[in-house]
């Protein structure tokens, strides 16, 4: 592309070719490794000499080591700011401290998908180790999953068609338009890479602590995904009527939903830090591609805990497992096909990759209905019909425009819907048919079983995610169908869920008092009558102090009351071999606990800024009641001037000034914001920040002061210097020397040049004064009165060009600049400095924010929850690993 | 009838009730006199109209006047254009955006947005060629 510059191939100079061209080869590797290793694992499954597996291992292994090699290519490239690569100039900067040069190794979907190939491959080599008659056919899932994420690395196109996008590509290849920078002319092409002297930099709301760890720790959850499913279809491989691959599936789904419900939470714990939504969790649909696989895997889970302890429900412990990856696909598929569009704030960019996440999202459901068919005649037949035909309809759509014929592109789109549909009955229906008899009719589940009330659990979670499926699923749906339905808000969400998490908190409070197959009724009776008695009595107590009497949120206060008293209760009666074995109430309290944090946070958060005007009253609605929606809104934002207080509720609030950050953080602005509780008279100080990003615009980031029983949150919505401000005017010089006072033209402000500092730079020399200036009047010439400006000027060394590099000042309504430097003496001492200076003025502006802050009471039981959920969840697979150990022994 | 099967079709009914108010309650992309004739028969619903910022006149904004109170035009995908009222100060990449998806109601000829979605042209993938000084 470049060459129509010059005739001769162009030498580029200082590019580290070899270790982009290693990292190529290593996908390279990995991929085809992934490939011979998903094929020998297949073969080994049906061969025992053993020969088959010996190499499959070895194939994997090879597979793992080319993965790492891609991970320490694709960070040395970034450690050593190689700008010449695409990926890197993309993501990264010279001023990235190392923790966040890891968090631009994520930034971008090829690293993200890299990321969790990383994760896969390290489950395979623990699933290596074991030795069990499943590693074949489970790794050959795993090592088929792999070749799936490899892929996307691949970077290979033939014309109109993608495979993959390699993050090993270079700058100039990407961007060609970088070479026809005009400086090059005189530079040569060949020497970009001295023009390109620094990175497009991370995304500053990347740049965070939970952003490093957040999306190791997801991907790692949506890793574990892979592996319940692989264990399903390895148990389908051998028959339906298999229950082997349940315990070990069931260790994996528990690990999965541990997991990814940390690394969720961890997602909402960044953003309510560094976003200014005011909130943990907005129903993006980038959070809900996450929430969706969550909801579905511990359904599963505790499907897999049905069929272990009782033999049934064996199809729904399979659909379920199949159904939670298919959805990780599908969150992948949703998240970076672009498809979201205006949909989320944070969805990525399409890299030209739909159709091949679609494919594989296809391709996997393709395998689920392959293994549910092994045992019937014909299989193969049809099965090879089906993928040629799942894999060409998608290749067909991708290769052929939109624009060729719309109806031959619709029929192909109806097609497809037809035959994905028809795949998936076709899959139920036989996984049906093969896992029957397990679930034979007199082994009915008895209303005082567990089993009883755990099913209907699992079911109402799904019934839960079902909203939220086809709440996140609307743009799909619009460009499927040509709907224009809106993207649902927050509040519609909310509105289902707060009903929907009511039976599932009531299920998970009272599943423990139940045993499995059948309870005696004095136990679950009893168990019941006292819970329920002191959760209705705790309930109406914490109502009453917080205020909460809505019906709705008092009856989730209650449910979230009674899944923790239950919990609770069951855990301190119940003796349990090990201390282990209270895992799962641990894990449903910590739920209760999340869920009660989320309640109180979210009903009785109190936005301190909040005032109502004149002409502000809330409107009524058709029903007479008070609208809080109206068309004159809540005034939810404050100003407050430098120097004066401000009431923000029980708060007294001083704006302090601002301060520009040091080094690296000096795009930062923080607004030194001091609050007074009016009541306690405790004081603290906040400092919200706003980045004027060159490349982003304004970016405000929060500051929030943690009580045990509370947070204060608060950000900035507008400061005073984005306001236009007049002209200044009444322009006047002065002749001075350092030491020397003078005055603006209408005399209101005394000036004095205070000392002189010089440096050089590449460009010059540059000329540093400080000035100090004060309001005339009363008290002035006192020190503590002035204010420092530092106007600049540069003195080029071989032309003796002059270029000042005035300053303003709003708040003093002062511009001053540096006219002219003159030398009065030979000896370069600074009395021997004469400058002209000139100065303008204007009416002064008092600086001024205008910010919003939150209190959101009692936050911390919803980190606290989600601690005691993890922990209870590490308990649980504790257990069952120490299980499975003790059945091989 | 098992207990089993009464509990999955009561659960079956509400997933399908959930899914139909679901397509019901949710708002449709709607222009603004769409939303202006809407508004009048539903006045507490709010509908969502997508548009481009006029440029060509002026947006107020005074922090110091009201700083809950920001004025502007919108024109939406026909053309038709209206004057908005947001109850908020003015988002900073109001004047960079694209496109603007107001959610709010339309009432006696000005829409009141109680939310603004707005969509810049390339927030940060496509900057600006980031260009330094040559190395010594």
């Amino acid at each position: 592309m470049a060459n129509e510059l010059a005739s001769a191939p162009i030498q580029f100079q200082g590019e580290w070719l070899w270790l982009g061209n290693t990292g190529h080869a290593v996908v390279i590797l990995a991929f085809v490794a992934s490939l011979l290793a998903a094929f020998a694992f297949y073969k080994a499954s049906q061969d025992d000499s053993g020969l088959w597996m010996n190499w499959a291992k070895r194939f994997f292994v090879g597979h793992s080591m080319g993965v790492l090699g891609i991970v320490i290519v694709l960070f040395s490239l970034i450690f050593f700011h190689r700008f010449e690569y695409y990926y890197v100039w993309r993501h990264s900067s010279l001023a990235l401290p190392t923790h966040y040069m890891i968090s631009c190794f994520w930034e971008g979907q090829e690293g993200s998908f890299l990321l969790w190939m990383f994760w896969n491959s390290v489950i395979g080599l623990v699933l290596l180790r074991q030795k069990s008659t499943f590693t074949a056919p489970v790794m050959a899932v795993m090592a088929f999953a792999e070749v799936a994420l490899s892929s996307m690395l691949l970077g290979v196109e033939w014309g109109s068609f993608h495979l993959g996008s390699s993050p090993f590509e270079l700058l100039r290849s990407e961007r060609p338009d970088f070479l026809q920078i005009p400086i090059l002319g005189s530079l040569g092409v060949g020497n970009y890479l001295q023009v390109i002297t620094d990175g497009n930099g991370l995304n500053p709301l990347l740049q965070n602590y939970w952003m490093v760890i957040h999306p190791p720790t997801l991907f790692f959850g949506f890793a574990t995904a892979t592996v319940p499913f692989a264990y399903s279809l390895a148990g389908l491989w051998k028959g339906g009527q298999d229950r082997s691959w349940i315990r070990p599936a069931l260790i994996w789904s528990l690990v999965c939903t541990g997991i990814l419900g940390l690394g969720i939470i961890m997602g909402g714990y960044w953003a309510y830090e560094s976003l200014n939504f005011g909130g943990y969790w907005a129903w993006d649909p980038v959070e809900n591609a996450s929430l969706m696989p969550w909801l579905l895997m511990a359904a599963a889970a505790h499907m897999l805990l049905i069929s272990k302890s009782t033999g049934k429900h064996l199809f729904s412990a399979h659909l379920l497992v199949h159904l939670s990856f298919w959805l990780v696909l599908y969150a992948t598929f949703l998240t970076r096909s672009g498809i979201l569009g205006e949909a989320s704030v944070h969805s990525f960019t399409d890299l030209g990759l739909s159709g091949q996440l679609l494919l594989f999202l296809l391709a996997f459901i393709g395998l689920s209905w392959w293994v549910s068919h092994s045992g019937s005649k014909g299989r193969s037949r049809i099965g090879w019909g089906m993928a040629l035909a799942l894999i060409g309809i998608p290749l067909l759509s991708l290769v052929i425009p939109e624009s060729a014929s719309t109806g031959f592109s619709s029929g192909l789109k109806w097609g497809g819907i037809l035959l994905f549909s028809t795949t998936l009955v076709g899959f139920i229906q036989s996984l049906m048919k093969e896992t029957a008899n397990a679930d034979s009719a007199e082994n009915e589940d008895r209303i005082d079983s567990r089993e009883f009330w755990m099913f209907l659990g699992a079911m109402f979670l799904i019934l839960s995610l079902v909203q939220v499926f086809f709440a996140t699923s609307i743009p799909v749906f619009n460009k499927l169908f040509g709907f224009k339905t809106a993207v649902p808000q927050a509040a519609d969400y909310n509105r289902v869920q707060l009903w929907l998490a009511m039976p599932v908190m009531a299920l998970m409070a009272m599943g423990h008092w139940f045993r499995f197959r059948q309870t005696a009724p004095e136990i679950w009776i009893k168990g019941l009558f006292k819970t329920v008695g002191l959760s209705l009595g705790m309930s109406f107590l914490l109502a009453w102090a917080l205020e909460i009497f809505e019906l709705g949120y008092f009856l989730f206060l209650f449910f979230s009351v009674y899944l923790i008293t239950a919990n609770a209760w069951y855990a301190l009666e119940k003796k349990k071999k090990t201390w282990l074995g209270h895992g799962s109430s641990i894990a449903h309290l910590g739920f209760g606990v999340l869920l009660l944090g989320v309640l109180i946070s979210s009903v009785n958060q109190r936005i301190l800024t909040a005032s109502t005007g004149i002409g502000m009253a809330p409107e009524r609605n058709e029903k007479g009641e008070i609208d809080s929606k109206g068309i004159e809104f809540n005034r939810e934002n404050a100003i407050v001037y430098k120097g004066r207080k401000a009431p923000f509720s029980y708060y007294q609030v001083e704006y302090k000034g601002a301060r520009q950050g040091a080094g690296n953080d000096s795009i930062n602005e923080y607004f030194l914001l001091s609050f007074r509780d009016t009541g306690s008279g405790d004081s603290f100080v906040l400092e919200p920040k706003t980045q004027n990003n060159p490349k982003m615009g304004l970016l405000a980031e929060p500051d929030t002061r943690h009580f045990l029983n509370k947070d204060i949150f608060t950000h900035v919505s507008y400061q005073s210097s984005l306001d236009k401000t007049e002209p200044f005017a009444g322009f006047k010089n002065d002749t001075l020397r350092l030491g020397q006072t003078f005055t603006t033209s209408s005399a209101k402000l005394a000036l004095r040049l205070d000392s002189f500092s010089s440096y050089p730079s590449p460009e010059g020399l540059i000329v540093k004064l400080k000035v100090a200036a004060s309001q005339m009047g009363f008290g002035s010439g006192l020190e503590s009165q002035y204010q420092y400006l530092y106007p600049q000027f540069k003195i080029n060394t071989q032309s003796g060009a002059f270029e000042s590099a005035p300053v303003e000042s709003n708040e003093l309504g002062l511009f001053l600049s540096i006219q002219h430097m003159k030398i009065l003496d030979p000896n370069p001492k600074a009395e021997n400095l004469e400058f002209v200076m000139q100065t303008g003025e204007k009416k002064p502006v008092i600086p001024y924010v205008v910010v919003k802050s939150i209190e959101f009471p009692w936050i911390n039981a919803v980190w606290a929850g989600t601690i005691l959920m993890v922990l209870g969840f590490a308990m649980s697979i504790a257990k069952r690993i120490r299980e499975q150990r003790q059945l091989l022994a | 009838m098992k207990p089993l099967h009464i509990a999955l079709i009561i659960i079956a009914a509400i997933g399908l009730a959930t899914v139909i108010s679901l397509y019901g309650n949710t708002a449709q992309y709607v222009s603004f006199s769409e939303a202006e004739a809407l508004s009048q028969e539903h006045p507490f619903k709010e509908y969502h109209v997508v548009c481009k910022l006029n440029k060509s006149k002026p947006l107020e904004y005074d922090a110091q006047e009201d700083a809950n109170r920001l004025v502007f035009f919108a024109v939406d995908s026909l053309g038709n254009e209206s004057q908005v009222i947001f109850n908020k100060p003015k988002p900073q990449d109001m004047e960079r955006s694209e496109k603007l998806v107001l959610i709010g109601r339309h009432k006696s000829g000005v829409f009141y947005a109680s939310n603004i979605l707005s969509k810049c042209p390339s927030k940060y993938e496509d900057a600006p060629v980031q260009v330094g000084t040559a190395k010594n």
